[in-house]
């Protein structure tokens, strides 16, 4: 039951980041996860000295708070002042990271106050942390629920916005010729992108997310270039890579969420190896 | 789409089912405890009769401690959790609040007092967790350690429990009269107590040593040069000999103060290595509380005096 648990919230958080992660690559914005993973910081300290207390609501909405200022920041260095993107994200988060570490020693330099300590969670414990009603039924694992959550709205977000996210993502002149609102497009995607890797820091960690958001996507632009077949090649890859990662952990009793990331990585790897034969000719597929 | 959620739902619905708390008369087989002081602590107590496992090994930070697959695995077969609380354990600890409904969770510093807790800070609920390092306090957690898991336990346990308690509690009484006639050769000038990070606090208040840290308790802020500047400036003036490195702590950072100190004209050496956030390695006689106390008290009076 444990391993069913895990591996299941692993393949939820992997898709819901394998489908924002294939836009993500597309706008060349793959390390924004992990600029938002940095950038939180300042939002859990100014959410702690407000509310005084390390517990998960406060600083999960501080986190989710900076976690979209990061990308209306990013977005408004590119566009407003002609920085490149990778610039733009490299300036934002070790920006804000530096503010979080300045507020720390200021104002709570004896308190244990880091992303660590108070936000990112760890996917070996979702089968511990469970959801049980006043009652006392056990409906599952909590983060079960808020993963499957996530899921579906990602899915009605890119099912209803596939048209508009398609178009502005590939072509933005012609986007804006037609009439159709880039910036709300933009906007709406980093939204989804932020609430998403900060909801999954708190239910899986950072470092899973991160790699997530990156690898299953970017093993699938390997062999595709149809956003659609991305999509779900990239959302398989990314629940390859939570089995895998499970199974490896357990062989090896180590880190749950590093052998995940390990196993895309070698996923990567292998597909990249495939596709090299390929074009040599030296196999078929 | 609609069939998927009605099938997702019913899925969930399957697994939902009422949740039975363990026994309390069931015989406890297994504890686990999460840092080496604790597990110490337990072994001590419960001797043969049950399996104590310690989650985070020597030389492990808890503040960062990740959990492996095993760990799972033993959290999931316990019977009885042990941890520190006051946020030593960090998101782990919530998880742990939240078992409460399975299993017996023991909180170790759930026995002291609001007066024994050293908070720093102006907010609440922002307590120094180190309690180990006042041995008083930490024979305090031992004995309602003790005494709680002799409720948990059948007749003829309990007794073996309350002995073994007892016995182990005595040992710790002594350990602290050695403390205390062992830094008393330290004049009450010569009680300063430099580290790299803010763990000393309770050591500190037991045995009345000024504490100073470069770092805070968080060990993310990085230190500023004007505390390095401080630091140096107030191990010139009140001509102390020595600061100390930390099990956890890179001692690059002490470098600096040791480097600054000389260039004011004033020799002020690495007096050692102290155990802080973990005990030593298993085999090692540090990698015992008891041990690991005396190691940290022999360290500070001989690079003191």
């Amino acid at each position: 039951m444990e391993a069913f648990w895990i591996i299941l919230v692993g393949s939820l958080i992997a898709v819901s980041c394998a489908l924002l992660g294939s836009y993500l690559i597309l706008r060349k914005m793959a390390m924004v996860g992990d600029a938002i993973s940095h950038a939180v910081l300042p939002g859990i300290v100014i959410a702690y000295l407000l509310s005084g207390s390390r517990e998960t609501l406060p600083m999960l909405v501080g986190a989710a708070a900076l976690g979209v200022l990061t990308t209306v920041l990013i977005e408004l260095f590119h566009k407003k002042s002609n920085l490149q993107m990778d610039a733009s994200i490299g300036i934002t988060f070790t920006w804000l990271f530096a503010i979080g570490i300045i507020l720390i020693s200021l104002f709570a330099g004896q308190v244990d106050l880091d992303q660590d300590c108070v936000l990112y969670g760890e996917i070996a414990y979702v089968p511990l942390d469970l959801w049980i009603t006043e009652s006392g039924y056990n409906m599952g694992p909590r983060t079960v629920w808020i993963a499957s959550g996530l899921l579906l709205l990602l899915l009605l977000f890119i099912w209803r916005g596939y048209k508009g996210l398609f178009i502005t993502t590939f072509n933005e002149e012609f986007a804006k010729a037609l009439g159709i609102g880039v910036a709300f497009w933009h906007y709406a995607l980093m939204g989804a992108v932020s609430l998403t890797t900060v909801i999954s820091f708190e239910s899986v960690g950072a470092i899973l997310v991160v790699a997530l958001l990156i690898v299953p996507p970017a093993t699938a632009y390997l062999i595709t270039t149809d956003l659609k077949k991305m999509l779900l090649l990239s959302s398989i890859f990314g629940i390859l890579s939570a089995i895998g990662g499970y199974y490896l952990a357990s062989l090896i009793n180590g880190s749950i969420a590093g052998a995940i990331a390990s196993v895309a990585g070698f996923l990567f790897l292998c597909v990249w190896v495939l596709e090299l034969l390929r074009k040599k000719r030296v196999i078929s597929i | 789409m609609k069939t998927k959620i009605i099938i997702l739902l019913t899925a969930f619905a399957l697994f939902s089912c009422k949740v039975e708390k363990k026994d309390a008369k069931k015989e406890i087989e297994t504890i686990v405890c999460t840092t080496g002081m604790l597990g110490d602590a337990v072994k001590n107590i419960v001797g043969s009769n049950m399996e104590v496992i310690t989650l985070m090994g020597p030389g492990v930070d808890p503040h960062l401690y990740k959990a492996t697959q095993g760990d799972l695995k033993s959290l999931t077969n316990a019977d009885v959790i042990i941890y520190n609380g006051l946020h030593l354990e960090g998101k782990m600890g919530e998880v742990f609040e939240k078992l409460e409904k399975q299993k017996h969770i023991i909180v170790a510093t759930a026995g002291l007092t609001e007066a024994d807790y050293i908070n720093n800070t102006e907010f609440q609920g922002a307590q120094d967790p180190h309690i180990w390092f006042d041995v008083a306090l930490w024979t305090k957690a031992v004995q309602f350690i003790g005494a709680e898991l002799a409720l948990l336990s059948s007749d003829s346990v309990k007794k073996q429990i309350q002995m073994n308690t007892e016995n182990y509690t005595n040992q710790l009484f002594q350990l602290n009269m050695d403390v205390v006639t062992q830094v008393s050769a330290l004049d009450s000038t010569e009680r300063i107590l430099i580290t790299a990070h803010d763990a000393f606090g309770y050591f500190g208040r037991a045995y009345n040593f000024e504490v100073r840290g470069l770092q805070g308790i968080s060990t993310t802020s990085e230190y500023g040069l004007k505390d390095v500047s401080d630091l140096v400036n107030y191990i010139v003036e009140n001509k102390i000999k020595a600061v100390f490195v930390e099990s956890s702590v890179s001692e690059k950072s002490l470098q600096a103060v040791v480097e600054g100190c000389l260039q004011k004209y004033h020799q002020v050496r690495i007096g050692g290595q102290l155990f802080s956030d973990t005990m030593g390695e298993a085999g090692t006689p540090e990698g015992t509380y008891v041990g690991m106390v005396k190691h940290n008290v022999k360290t500070i009076v001989e690079g003191l005096k």
